[in-house]
C-alpha cells in the first residue's frame, strides 16, 4: 500500500449505501458514474486539475508519489492488478481473476486476456513479476506489499502470477489495488518517463507536472469515450477552484470543502461528493499513560459531539462515525448502535476510573490536512464541558512523525484507505501491527483478527468480523467522530465521474462529455 | 545588499573599470556563497529532514534510515555543503530528495519566473519614472499629493490582497482575463494574457515604492545649484526635470530599482501560487516543505544570481554617474 504522508492519502474506498454496482462496460472494473445525463457519447477532451507541487514531481510509477497530479497521470497510463470498487471493494483490472490456496497464503492471479502494452506487445506474467519485484525493492516496498518477499513473487506460465504471503491473508488482493503499476520487464530507470503502460490512456506529453493523454483504442478493459485528458497541476485548491469557475478546466479533483462551499451557489458547477474519503481519528494510547484505562477512553468517546464536529470541522461535507475504522467496508457493522454524546455517563466513568481532572492533557496535532488541527481544537472545547482540560499542541509534520506518532498519549491521525475494516485491523490494531498507533494489544481482538484473515468460509468470517468490530467499538484506542467526504468540482457537461473515495477518483475511463 | 556599494566605488575610482567590476563581482559571489551556507544551515535547523519529509507512512524506521543514507543525510552538513559547492562550477545543482535532477526541476520554472519578474521590473521602472517625474513637475500641487498618497498606499498593500482583487474584478466577475496560468507542452504559459494579472500584482506595490524614491530623489536635486540655475534661466519644467534634475537623481533611483528586484522575486512566491504560475516560487515552497536542501539551494543560487546581476548593473550605473560628477 502506498501512503504519502503530507498529501491527502490516496487509497481505495467504497461508497456506502448510495452506491449501486456500476454497469461498467467491458471488464466491469470501474467506478460508478456520478450522474447520468443521457446516453454516453464518444469524443472530447477532459481538462482536469489536480493538486501537486513543482518540487515534488516524481515520474517513477513505484516512487514516492507526493503529487496527486502525478499519481493521476500514472494511474491513467499504467494499470494495477486490481482496483478499488464499491461492493466488493476489490475489482479486477490487469488481473482478471484470483484464487487463494486453502491456507490463504498462496494467491494465483490470472492476467486479463488481450492485455497489451501501448507499443503493442502483449503483457506477460514475467512483466508483472518484474514490476512487482521492482515495487517490493523500493524503500517503502515492505509497506506496499506487506508479508510478500520479492522471491515469493513468481510467474507460472504466460498469464499467471503467484504471490506467496508469509502468513494467511484473505485480504491480499486488496493490497494490489494501489501501486502495482505494471511496466515492461527490464525497463531501465532512464526510460521510465516514456515507458509504455497498459492503461486506458497513453501519454502524449508530460512537462513540469502537466500532461496530456490520449485514448488507448486497444485497451482490454472496454471502450474509452474521451479522446484525450489534459492534466494541470495546481499548487493550491483555491487556484484550482478559480480555474474551474473561470471555465479554464472542467474538473477540479479533490478540491475540498472550502472550494465546494464557494461553488455551491453556481448552478453550472456540480459538486461531486465521495463519502468515506478521509478519517481523522483521535488516537488514545491504550498501552500506557492516562488513557490506558478503557473506561477513560469510553468517556472521551461519549464526550465528543459528533454532529457538531462534522458540521464545523468538515463544513458539513461528511458523515458521523462510530469509532470503528473502515467505514466504507461492505462488511462494516452498521447494526452496532451509534454512540451519542452523554456527558453524565462520561463523568461517571471518569470518576470510576479515578481519572485526574486537575491535570491538563496535551492533544498533539498537525496541519497536514485541512480540518485536522480544527478537529483537535473543537474536541478540546467539547471536552472542557465534561471537565477535562485539554491543551492542543500543534507540531510540524516532520517533528510529529518523529516524536508523537505511534508514541504519544493523545494525538490526531488521518487515513485515506477507509473501505476495509481488515485493513486497519492488520495495519494499526492487531498487537503486532507495524503502525499500531495506540499500542493496542487485546487478546480477543487478535483472535478475531486471525479468524477473519484465516477463514475462507464466508459466514464464519462474517461472524468474526462482526466480533472484531464490536471490540474496536468497545475499547480500541480510536475515537473516530466522523468521515470527511472527498469533493470534486465539475462543469455541468462532465458525466460519469467516479464517486468512489480516495484513489477511486482517478478512474476516469468512463467519463464522457455531454 | 546595496550597502557595500559605496565602499566599492568612490575610493577606488582610479582602478580601471574592469578591475572595479571584478572586485564587485567577487564580493557578490562571496556573498552568495555565504548565503548558500546559511541556507544549508537553516534547513538543518528545521524540524525533520528530507528522509522523513518524503517518506511514506508505511515505512519503518529502518526504511527511513536507509533513505537517509541514500540521500547522504547521515553525513555532516558541511560535508554535503562542500560537495554541493564543488559540483556547482560544473553546472551540477545536485539531486532533489525525490531523485530528480535539480537542473531539470528548474529548467522550465526559472525562465518563467525571469519572464514574469522581468516584465514586472520593466513596467515598474517605466511607471515609477513617469509618475515620479510627473509629480516632481507639479511640486505641492494636487497631482503631486495624490500620486504621493497613492504610491504609499500601493506599497503598503500586500501582493496577495492585490492579486485577489485583480482576480475578482478582471476574471471572475468580468471574464476578461484567464484566472490562472495553464501551461502547454513547451512548459510556457499557454497565452500571453495569462501573464497580465501576475505582472500587475507585482508591479502595483513596486511602482508605489519606486515612485516615492524617484519623487524624493528629484526633490533633492531640485535644490542643487545647477537645477536652481536652470530654473532661474526660465527653462521649461519638463526640460529642467529630464535634463538637469534626473541625471543627478539616477544613482538613488538605480539603487531603489535594484532593491526592487529582491522584492519582486520574493513577491513571485506569493503571486505564482495564487495564479498557478509555473515559476520557481512553487518549487521553493515545496522544496522547503520537504526539507529538500539541494533544491532550495538551487532556487537560491538562481534567484541570487539574477538579483546580483541587477545589483551589479546598479553599482556600475552609480559608479559611472558619480565618477563623471565628482
Amino acid at each position: 500500500m502506498d501512503f504519502t504522508r503530507r498529501q491527502v492519502l490516496w487509497a481505495g474506498g467504497a461508497i456506502g449505501t448510495a452506491a449501486l454496482l456500476a454497469a461498467c462496460s467491458g471488464g466491469g472494473t470501474s467506478a460508478e458514474p456520478a450522474a447520468t445525463g443521457g446516453k454516453p457519447k464518444k469524443g472530447g477532451t477532459l481538462r482536469i486539475g489536480a493538486l501537486g507541487r513543482a518540487g515534488a514531481i516524481t515520474r517513477d510509477p513505484h516512487g514516492t508519489q507526493g503529487n496527486e497530479s502525478d499519481y493521476l497521470v500514472l494511474a491513467l497510463v499504467y494499470d494495477t492488478l486490481t482496483v478499488p470498487g464499491a461492493k466488493p471493494n476489490t475489482l479486477p483490472r490487469l488481473a482478471a481473476s484470483w484464487e487463494p490456496s486453502k491456507d490463504l497464503k498462496t494467491w494465483r492471479f490470472t492476467l486479463a486476456k488481450g492485455a497489451v502494452f501501448h507499443d503493442g506487445s502483449p503483457v506477460t506474467a514475467e512483466d508483472v513479476v518484474w514490476s512487482l519485484r521492482r515495487l517490493r525493492g523500493t524503500p517503502s516496498g515492505a509497506a506496499r506489499l506487506p508479508g510478500i518477499k520479492a522471491e515469493n513473487i513468481k510467474a507460472e506460465g504466460a498469464d499467471t502470477v503467484v504471490l506467496i504471503s508469509d502468513y494467511a491473508n484473505a485480504e491480499l488482493p486488496l493490497l494490489t489495488r494501489l501501486t502495482t503499476f505494471v511496466l515492461k520487464k527490464d525497463t531501465p530507470d532512464s526510460a521510465l518517463e516514456k515507458a509504455p503502460g497498459t492503461g486506458p490512456f497513453t501519454l502524449d506529453w508530460y512537462r513540469g507536472g502537466n500532461a496530456r493523454l490520449v485514448r488507448n483504442d486497444s485497451w482490454y478493459g472496454g471502450t474509452v469515450l474521451l479522446d484525450a485528458i489534459e492534466v494541470t497541476m495546481f499548487e493550491t485548491p483555491q487556484a484550482m477552484a478559480n480555474a474551474l469557475l473561470a471555465g479554464q478546466i472542467d474538473v477540479a479533483s479533490n478540491a475540498g470543502a472550502v472550494a465546494a462551499r464557494t461553488a455551491e451557489s453556481r448552478k453550472d458547477i456540480q459538486v461531486v461528493r465521495r463519502p468515506n474519503d478521509m478519517s481523522m481519528p483521535l488516537v488514545m494510547r491504550t498501552a500506557s499513560g492516562p488513557f490506558a484505562d478503557a473506561r477513560v477512553r469510553e468517556a472521551l468517546r461519549l464526550v465528543v459531539d459528533r454532529e457538531a464536529m462534522v458540521k464545523q470541522v468538515l463544513s458539513g461535507y461528511g458523515t458521523v462515525a462510530n469509532d470503528i475504522m473502515g467505514t466504507g467496508d461492505p462488511h462494516y457493522a452498521k447494526d452496532i448502535p451509534q454512540r451519542e454524546r452523554d456527558l453524565a455517563k462520561a463523568k461517571q466513568l471518569l470518576t470510576e476510573a479515578e481519572f485526574d481532572l486537575s491535570r491538563t492533557y496535551d492533544l498533539v496535532t498537525t496541519e497536514d490536512i485541512s480540518g485536522l488541527a480544527e478537529s483537535a481544537t473543537l474536541f478540546a472545547a467539547q471536552a472542557r464541558e465534561a471537565g477535562i482540560k485539554i491543551r492542543v499542541v500543534k507540531q510540524e509534520s516532520g517533528a510529529f512523525y518523529e516524536k508523537t506518532w505511534l508514541k504519544g498519549d493523545l494525538y490526531t491521525s488521518y487515513w485515506g484507505t477507509n473501505d476495509s475494516v481488515v485493513f486497519f485491523a492488520s495495519k494499526t490494531l492487531v498487537s503486532e501491527a507495524g503502525q499500531n498507533e495506540a499500542g493496542f494489544a487485546d487478546k480477543d481482538f487478535d483472535a478475531s483478527y486471525r479468524k477473519v484473515i484465516g477463514t475462507a468460509d464466508e459466514k464464519a468470517r462474517a461472524t468474526a468480523l462482526r466480533e472484531l468490530q464490536q471490540i474496536e467499538f468497545d475499547r480500541s484506542g480510536y475515537l473516530l467522530w466522523g468521515m470527511a467526504d472527498g469533493i470534486d468540482l465539475a462543469a455541468a457537461k462532465v458525466q460519469g465521474l467516479p464517486t468512489l473515495a480516495g484513489y477511486g477518483r482517478v478512474q476516469l475511463e468512463n467519463v464522457w462529455l455531454r | 545588499m546595496a550597502a557595500p556599494v559605496r565602499a566599492a566605488t568612490a575610493p577606488r575610482r582610479t582602478l580601471p573599470l574592469l578591475g572595479r567590476v571584478a572586485a564587485v563581482v567577487a564580493r557578490r559571489v562571496l556573498l552568495l556563497a555565504v548565503l548558500l551556507a546559511a541556507v544549508f544551515a537553516a534547513v538543518e535547523l528545521l524540524p525533520g529532514d528530507a528522509a522523513t519529509a518524503t517518506s511514506e507512512r508505511g515505512e519503518s524506521a529502518a526504511d527511513v534510515a536507509a533513505r537517509r543514507q541514500l540521500l547522504g543525510l547521515d553525513r555532516p552538513v558541511w560535508e554535503r555543503f562542500g560537495e554541493w559547492m564543488t559540483a556547482l562550477p560544473t553546472g551540477d545543482l545536485g539531486t532533489s530528495a525525490r531523485g530528480q535532477k535539480v537542473t531539470d526541476l528548474l529548467a522550465d520554472p526559472f525562465p518563467n519566473t525571469l519572464l514574469l519578474a522581468g516584465c514586472a521590473f520593466l513596467l515598474t521602472v517605466a511607471a515609477a519614472l513617469a509618475l515620479g517625474c510627473w509629480a516632481a513637475a507639479r511640486p505641492g500641487r494636487p497631482a503631486d499629493r495624490i500620486i504621493g498618497h497613492a504610491a504609499t498606499s500601493a506599497f503598503a498593500v500586500p501582493e496577495f490582497v492585490i492579486s485577489v482583487g485583480l482576480l475578482l474584478v478582471l476574471s471572475l466577475w468580468t471574464g476578461w482575463l484567464p484566472a490562472v496560468t495553464l501551461t502547454g507542452a513547451d512548459g510556457d504559459p499557454a497565452t500571453w494574457t495569462m501573464l497580465i494579472m501576475p505582472v500587475l500584482a507585482l508591479v502595483i506595490p513596486q511602482t508605489g515604492w519606486n515612485t516615492t524614491i524617484v519623487r524624493g530623489a528629484l526633490a533633492d536635486q531640485a535644490a542643487a545649484p545647477h537645477v536652481e540655475a536652470a530654473r532661474l534661466d526660465g527653462l521649461p519644467t519638463r526640460r529642467i526635470i529630464l535634463r538637469h534634475a534626473l541625471p543627478g537623481a539616477v544613482p538613488a533611483i538605480a539603487t531603489g530599482f535594484a532593491t526592487s528586484t529582491g522584492m519582486l522575486l520574493g513577491g513571485t512566491v506569493v503571486v505564482e501560487a495564487l495564479f498557478n504560475y509555473p515559476g520557481i516560487g512553487g518549487v521553493l515552497a515545496s522544496a522547503v516543505a520537504s526539507r529538500d536542501t539541494p533544491l532550495i539551494a538551487g532556487v537560491v543560487i538562481c534567484g541570487g544570481a539574477a538579483i546580483s546581476l541587477v545589483l551589479l548593473a546598479a553599482d556600475l550605473i552609480r559608479a559611472r554617474v558619480l565618477g563623471a560628477r565628482p
